[in-house]
């Protein structure tokens, strides 16, 4: 909708203008376009202005009701932009003072919140006097929301007893209940925001809730649940992943991966899930192996290079370079040539990273056949990777003459320690 | 004679009034749409942590292309700001599209640059690369640059995408400014797709006329001071926050602006890339790969973000803007003919049955129709055959709708994004929206025409912008 929101309505216009002495001629009545043109040239004018209020309404209704109906619509848009026009204007207006408003009675609240906690929870002679000024302060909804933000983002960077402190804080001030009313609202949002605040302060009061949410169709709901989940579960934090039927996105994956590293809770032995119906939960399960670099599940990860699912085989195999897994290689040269490119590439890198001469053939015959510049790249990197062998096998093939491939370029640029 | 007359002129009443109807629905429809999906987005970011993504080694990895042609004075700057934006995993790829200032050398010298082997192949079809340029330095590790001869724009983004390698591109005039975290939000709508796969994704551009502006970043942001750029503000607060908004939520969004996008790589290539016949290259993608994903029974979505991402100067003299507009219409006009055969094409459900039908009714024919409109009027003040209380009347219906259109777009920037901090820009803003229907329109409609006329002749250049510099503002 680039610049024509009012470029037909002018075009328009004039074509309205052109059927207006159609109107003119055939419809109008002249008590109605031509009223106030007649009134006007009234020689009573002092009495036109002396006209009652009920009289104009008269007038204006009669003017409505004996027009056309298209002229009627006209006055109807008419009026109803001029009353949105200045609806909006107020609303504008009165929106940027509310909201300045608002922004100095957080700010001061924040300032006084922040000096009360700090009282309350580094100096014991004045933890009384602080805590009652607290619950002076905090006496409605949005002053004792603004203290539960202040007391989550200070827990956010606190560890240990100090952040035990503002649990029993939050206890004490029975901020419970509105976290938890927020849990069982109606409002998603208010869900979100209820589930937060209960994990951020441990209370597990509204469990029951949260496992419920983990499958709901709002994803929002969904990915705050499974947070809350993992935060408020001490033993085994991604229990969660049994219960998940939809599936779990990038975004979620990576969220709850910064969990688990941020907050150092126990990592699981992902390989729990290899046998998971989810399939995303599957593919997790194996980023994860790959990242914290879990090993002893050899069989398991070259047993799913069988898996009908392509984007499990490609992590499969990406994992196989992750953990230097040397006993997959042979069943990825033989997986090689039923491959996509995506998965053919993620094989060649898992060679790159497990470099084994033994392979080289494999690895020339890549370059050799394969017409894809990433592929070829790949191939001669993992050949690269081998030291002394596949340097020299790569100088060699330099030095040749082929016709049909140009391996210099190729090696060129996989030599070419600038290129990153 | 008369009596033909007068139908013509009673056809006209009944055909353009139901149009006018029409017009009129559909932009309250889109403001509703609009309005319900700016509160579910805000709803949905307003818990969304950020900061897990930028550093994380699971996120995509993206490659952000630069076409650069003539940016000498800009150049340098515009890179720096591009290699500090919030994410690990990225790369900088400007291509430098045959410049004939110093731009390159600037560059080279700046960011200690070395010519590389590079190995890439021509997937799809630009003109020769001359070289691809790399630093030793390992603080701009982050970048590459490409040297090849001058093609334009879509030719540019051809190269780019030829020897980038990541699985997201972005693509960015080198003149605009990206928010710091602009890639993390535009990155968010790829990661959270399931079934159906995301293959592009566009945001708010803002106009940096009047903002401060230090080291590549806006310091402080101003409403501009002159008319031309103010109108355009509000010509692009509404289109962006009302209609592009109000498009995505009905899955019928054709366009993702040149200054900013991101797409998914491969299928970027598999549609065959940027088209270098057309200056309205960013709409024709969009279209294309929407086409692509239908020919192939492929679900996907074409996401839209309505967060202030990116920042550009518009032009400020009715010279370079009329140089714009005209491209725009070409634009718009070469993609609707290559494009024809999705008109109330059932195959390509909203695409074919409301996209398509809305930009050739709505936005590409509407400026022509307003011209004949003109003209018709002026007819009839000749003829003496006008009559001017209902012309008022009518006058009045028409500027008080469109005024109160865009003042729903102010209130909705008011309650969302709220950029302008000043009172004082506010009042001005709502100011430009009673002026500008009377002011700035009747130009832009004129713009357009000259457009087609330009297209018309075969004068299909891409115009010059004449860039001063963001400091310089």
């Amino acid at each position: 909708m680039r610049q024509q929101i009012t470029y037909l309505i002018v075009s328009l216009l004039v074509f309205f203008c052109s059927a207006g002495d159609i109107l003119a001629q055939e419809k109008l009545s002249p008590d109605t376009l031509s009223q106030d043109s007649i009134m006007v040239k009234d020689d009573n004018v002092a009495k036109v202005m002396t006209t009652s209020v009920i009289s104009y309404a008269q007038r204006l209704q009669n003017r409505f009701t004996k027009s056309p109906l298209l002229i009627t619509i006209l006055y109807i848009v008419i009026l109803y932009s001029i009353v949105t026009l200045i609806t909006l204007l107020i609303i504008i207006l009165l929106n940027r003072g509310k909201m300045q408003r608002e922004d100095k009675q957080k700010e001061y609240l924040l300032e006084k919140y922040q000096l009360l906690l700090m009282e309350y929870l580094f100096d014991e002679e004045k933890q009384d006097k602080a805590f009652r000024a607290i619950e002076r302060i905090a006496n409605n909804r949005m002053n004792r929301q603004v203290l539960i933000d202040q007391m989550i983002d200070l827990s956010v960077n606190l560890q240990g007893e100090i952040k035990e402190r503002i649990q029993e804080l939050y206890l004490r001030l029975g901020l419970k209940t509105d976290s938890l009313e927020k849990a069982y609202s109606r409002k998603w949002h208010n869900n979100v925001k209820g589930f937060r605040e209960l994990a951020f302060m441990n209370v597990r009061d509204a469990n029951d809730k949260i496992i419920e949410s983990l499958n709901s169709n709002n994803e929002i709901l969904r990915m705050e649940a499974q947070i809350a989940m993992v935060r408020l579960s001490e033993d085994n934090p991604y229990s969660f992943l049994d219960l998940l039927e939809k599936p779990l996105s990038l975004w979620e994956q990576v969220t709850l991966h910064e969990l688990l590293i941020q907050h150092k809770l126990k990592v699981p032995a992902f390989k729990q899930w290899f046998h998971s119906e989810n399939l995303s939960v599957l593919i997790y399960a194996l980023e994860m192996v790959s990242w914290f670099k879990q090993r002893g599940v050899g069989k398991e990860i070259i047993a799913l290079f069988d898996h009908e699912n392509e984007k499990v085989r490609n992590s499969a195999y990406k994992v196989c370079g992750e953990i230097e897994l040397k006993t997959s290689l042979p069943a990825m040269i033989k997986k090689y040539p039923l491959e996509s490119d995506s998965n053919k590439l993620e094989i060649l890198l898992a060679f790159a990273k497990v470099p084994n001469a033994r392979y080289l053939h494999f690895l020339k015959s890549v370059l050799d056949t394969e017409d894809d510049v990433q592929l070829q790249i790949q191939a001669t990197k993992a050949m690269e990777n081998t030291d002394e062998p596949g340097i020299s096998m790569l100088i060699k093939l330099m030095k040749s003459k082929s016709e049909y491939k140009n391996y210099q370029i190729i090696i060129r640029h996989v030599l070419d320690g600038r290129i990153y | 004679m008369e009596k033909a007359f007068e139908i013509l002129k009673w056809f006209v009443l009944n055909a353009v009034f139901i149009l006018t109807a029409l017009i009129f629905t559909a932009y309250l429809v889109l403001t509703i749409f609009s309005a319900i999906s700016l509160r579910k987005y805000l709803r949905k970011n307003s818990y969304v942590d950020y900061n897990s993504i930028v550093s994380s080694p699971l996120a995509p990895s993206l490659s952000v292309i630069a076409p650069a042609f003539n940016e000498s004075e800009t150049i340098i700057d515009n890179i720096r700001t591009l290699l500090s934006l919030y994410y690990n995993n990225y790369e900088v790829v400007v291509v430098n599209d045959g410049s004939k200032d110093d731009s390159l050398e600037k560059i080279i010298k700046a960011y200690e640059l070395e010519k590389v082997n590079y190995y890439f192949d021509y997937r799809l079809p630009c003109k020769r690369i001359r070289g691809v340029y790399k630093s030793q330095n390992r603080s701009f590790k982050k970048l590459t640059v490409i040297d090849k001869s001058n093609g334009g724009k879509a030719d540019s983004l051809n190269a780019g995408l030829n020897v980038c390698r990541n699985d997201l591109v972005v693509s960015i005039d080198a003149d605009s400014i990206m928010e710091p975290d602009a890639l993390l939000k535009m990155v968010k709508p790829f990661m959270e797709a399931k079934e159906r796969k995301v293959i592009g994704a566009g945001g708010v551009i803002r106009i940096a006329n009047s903002c401060e502006i230090k080291g590549g970043h806006i310091q402080k942001i101003n409403l501009p001071k002159k008319f031309l750029p103010r109108a355009q503000v509000m010509e692009y607060t509404r289109a962006f926050l009302m209609g592009r908004m109000a498009w995505s939520e009905l899955d019928g969004l054709l366009l993702i602006s040149g200054a900013l996008g991101m797409f998914d790589r491969e299928i970027v290539i598999k549609a065959g890339g940027y088209h270098t016949n057309t200056v309205g290259e960013d709409m024709e993608l969009v279209v294309r790969i929407r086409m692509y994903m239908v020919d192939n029974n492929l679900d996907y979505d074409v996401v839209y973000i309505p967060d202030p991402l990116c920042w550009t100067v518009v032009p400020s003299t009715l010279k370079v803007l009329a140089r714009q507009r005209s491209r725009w219409t070409r634009g718009t006009l070469e993609t609707l003919i290559t494009h024809r055969k999705l008109f109330f094409n059932r195959k390509y459900k909203k695409l074919g049955m409301l996209g398509y039908p809305y930009w050739l009714i709505f936005e590409y024919l509407a400026p022509i129709i307003e011209f004949l409109g003109i003209l018709w009027f002026i007819f009839l003040v000749i003829t003496n055959s006008l009559n001017w209380p209902f012309f008022l009347l009518l006058f009045g219906f028409v500027y008080f709708f469109a005024v109160s259109l865009s003042i729903w777009a102010v209130l909705f920037e008011e309650i969302t994004f709220h950029k302008y901090e000043k009172r004082r820009d506010v009042l001005r803003l709502m100011g430009t929206a009673f002026l500008e229907p009377i002011f700035y329109h009747p130009l832009v409609m004129l713009m357009s025409i000259k457009g087609n006329i330009d297209k018309l002749f075969n004068r299909n250049s891409w115009g010059k912008m004449e860039r001063k510099g963001f400091g310089k503002n």
